[in-house]
């Protein structure tokens, strides 16, 4: 049973660290009043850009760093119209999923299905044999050690810097912190491009780290899920951690306990990650009663100076 | 419910066949011109490439130029415009590689009455539309006999997708190959619910393993199985195409597609004008559109000898996997000692055999 729930433990970053990163990007970009729907589309590309950086020679950061560069690109497409040109956030999202899954197909055309040697397990010397912290704790991949330095980042940035108030000050009210002096494009597009990144590099993650393959829609609704996280954790960094190490355990603990053989209802089982994580982000929503809504007021709203009274 | 909708499909399925029967020839007009619809890329490591290893031998057999369109989605409206266009291109050999392109091709086999359609996988058929597919139970049968005799831990394992009645015999009739030759051993299913997962299929191969399963088994196409085998040093076995490669020191075996064995008879009777639909086709061991990559070095002497038997036998039609006596997981006895399963039974297998480890969904 111990080793039972040591593996299981040890399994549970390959799952929650895509979805929390991805999750972190659909987060500063909504703080600034924008919902990218696209991150599906752009995690499906990074994936695919990750892997041919490597099958053509690349070093492994060198393809993150690939990676990460196309969910900045794809993303500013999708910031130059929904920023600069004001098209519907909601269509141009899913225009930038489609576009993301076709460029993906296009570019990984030919470097389907063959292995890599990816991110491996950071040698820490004794720490690793340490009981249970040790394997836990330092025995991942690097990628997840710069998942968790991204998170404190993000929160930090976001939460206690000058500039995040000013990032969150464009979401709640684009028109006043334009009256403040706060250039609303630049900030907008800044945090798309942002959230582009680090959706970029939950893609990489994917194929790089956790598959080390890369395969057409290997991304497989992740995108989506991550979008789901991050308005269940209602816009907050430290809640998408929570939420996204339920949803990640709970998908590394279904393959482990059908391997034993346990008498439990499969279709069950694929529902609880989904149950669970609701679950758990309401509590605080019904707890905290007469509080203020966390969602920023201007989300879904293109800002148009002209418009303004 | 599900078995409600395989209960009607297959009486729908077998009234089409009868009344197929009925039909003449299919006359081709001007030369003949094929081209495939593949589901995914050519090259996709799995299904795709399975068939279009079939594609080049075809044009090898044949001397036609065949052509092909990729990744093209389940859904009717594209299907039916990839076949205007063959078509008003001259195109009179169209095959589809996917059940989901049934209808679409039903419906296009009506329109081009001259034109001759195949489709992999499929379940509708025309006077000039045959679905096709493989017996893949057959060779997963001698799959379970291989993997019986490399395991020292009486465990083997198994990644599927989804719990189809063609997954579940393929599961099924690897435990009955395993059995034959060792009754003690287990095989430890897994339904990924997925059909392309990497992540999630090397996570089901690596709690495999660490129950103790020493030799693998997919179902699906990642590379992330067999990676995961070789990285534990446990045994593997592929599927569809011969995965050799990707597991060099692991690879036991792999249940290979022969798609070729059947499109060359089929297309070279359409040149000749002397073709017509039969309905439906399923070709096994006997017609070689399924079969192993050649064994690894580490099965003994003794169980090739009882491997090439039981293919003998199921190419003479005295063998079967399911022959009887077969029971549940539970013990309940489905095929009396005998007895051997019935087209019906095959179509709507939703249980697991007896010594598998799993849960099989709910099937209502």
């Amino acid at each position: 049973m111990d080793t039972f729930i040591l593996n299981w433990l040890i399994s549970v970053p390959l799952f929650a660290a895509p979805l929390l990163i991805a999750c972190l990007g659909v987060i500063v970009t909504a703080r600034a009043g924008v919902l990218n729907l696209g991150v599906e589309g752009i995690m499906a590309l990074s994936a695919a850009a990750g892997v041919v950086s490597v099958l053509q020679g690349g070093s492994l950061w060198w393809a993150l760093a690939v990676a990460v560069l196309c969910g900045m690109l794809l993303s500013a497409v999708f910031g130059i119209a929904t920023v600069v040109f004001k098209t519907d956030q909601v269509l141009s999202g899913l225009i930038i999923v489609a576009m993301g899954e076709g460029l993906s197909g296009v570019l990984g055309r030919g470097f389907t299905h063959r292995p890599i040697t990816g991110f491996e397990s950071v040698d820490f010397g004794f720490l690793h044999d340490l009981p249970w912290v040790g394997p836990i704790v330092f025995g991942q991949d690097i990628l997840v050690y710069v998942t968790v330095l991204l998170v404190a980042l993000t929160g930090y940035g976001v939460h206690k810097t000058f500039t995040g108030l000013r990032l969150r000050a464009v979401g709640e009210n684009p028109s006043t912190a334009d009256t403040a002096g706060v250039n609303v494009t630049i900030y907008r597009l800044g945090a798309v491009i942002i959230g582009g990144a680090l959706c970029g590099f939950a893609g990489a993650y994917l194929s790089l780290s956790a598959g080390q393959v890369w395969v057409e829609h290997m991304v497989a609704g992740r995108g989506w899920i991550a979008i789901a996280l991050a308005i269940f954790a209602r816009w907050m960094p430290w809640r998408a951690v929570v939420g996204a190490l339920i949803f990640g355990g709970t998908e590394a603990i279904i393959p482990r306990i059908q391997a034993t053989g346990a008498d439990v209802p499969v279709y069950f089982l694929m529902m609880l990650p989904y149950l669970l994580t609701l679950a758990v982000l309401i509590i605080p929503a019904i707890t905290s009663r007469g509080s203020q809504d966390d969602t920023p007021a201007a989300l879904l709203t293109n800002y148009l100076r002209e418009d303004r009274h | 419910m599900i078995k409600q909708m395989v209960n009607t499909a297959i009486v729908a399925a077998a009234a089409v066949l009868l009344t197929v029967s009925a039909y003449a020839q299919v006359q081709l007009q001007g030369d003949p011109k094929a081209a495939f619809i593949y589901l995914s890329p050519a090259h996709d490591g799995g299904w795709t490439e399975s068939i279009e290893r079939g594609r080049v031998i075809l044009e090898e057999q044949t001397g036609l130029d065949i052509h092909f369109t990729e990744d093209v989605a389940e859904e009717k409206a594209k299907v039916l415009q990839i076949v205007d266009l063959y078509v008003q291109r001259g195109y009179n050999i169209i095959i589809g590689t996917s059940w989901g392109y049934g209808e679409a091709l039903q419906e296009a086999a009506e329109k081009y009455p001259s034109v001759a359609f195949m489709n992999a996988a499929g379940e509708t058929s025309a006077a000039n539309l045959e679905s096709f597919y493989a017996l893949t139970y057959q060779a997963w049968y001698l799959a379970g006999m291989a993997a019986a005799s490399a395991t020292t831990t009486k465990k083997i394992g198994i990644v599927a997708g989804f719990p189809l009645s063609v997954v579940n015999w393929d599961i099924n009739a690897f435990q009955r190959g395993a059995q034959a030759i060792d009754p003690e051993v287990q095989l430890v299913a897994t339904f990924v619910n997925t059909w392309f997962d990497p992540v999630k299929e090397g996570q089901a191969a690596e709690a495999m393993i660490e129950q103790g399963v020493d030799v693998i088994a997919t179902n699906l196409s990642a590379a992330s199985v067999p990676a995961a085998a070789e990285k534990a040093g446990v045994r593997f076995v592929g599927f569809q195409n011969d995965m050799s490669a990707l597991a060099p020191n692991g690879h036991l075996t792999s249940v290979v597609f022969h798609w070729a064995s059947h499109l060359v008879p089929s297309v070279q009777a359409m040149i000749a004008g002397t073709w017509e639909s039969p309905g439906s086709s399923f070709v096994g061991l006997d017609k070689g559109m399924i079969g192993l990559a050649p064994l690894s070095d580490a099965i003994p002497t003794e169980v090739r000898e009882r491997i090439a038997a039981a293919e003998a036998a199921m190419r003479a039609g005295e063998l079967t996997p399911f022959d009887g006596p077969v029971r549940k997981q539970d013990g309940t006895e489905v095929i009396a000692v005998g007895q051997s399963i019935t087209d019906d039974q095959l179509w709507t297998m939703d249980y697991f055999v007896e010594g598998i480890i799993g849960t099989m969904p709910a099937g209502e």
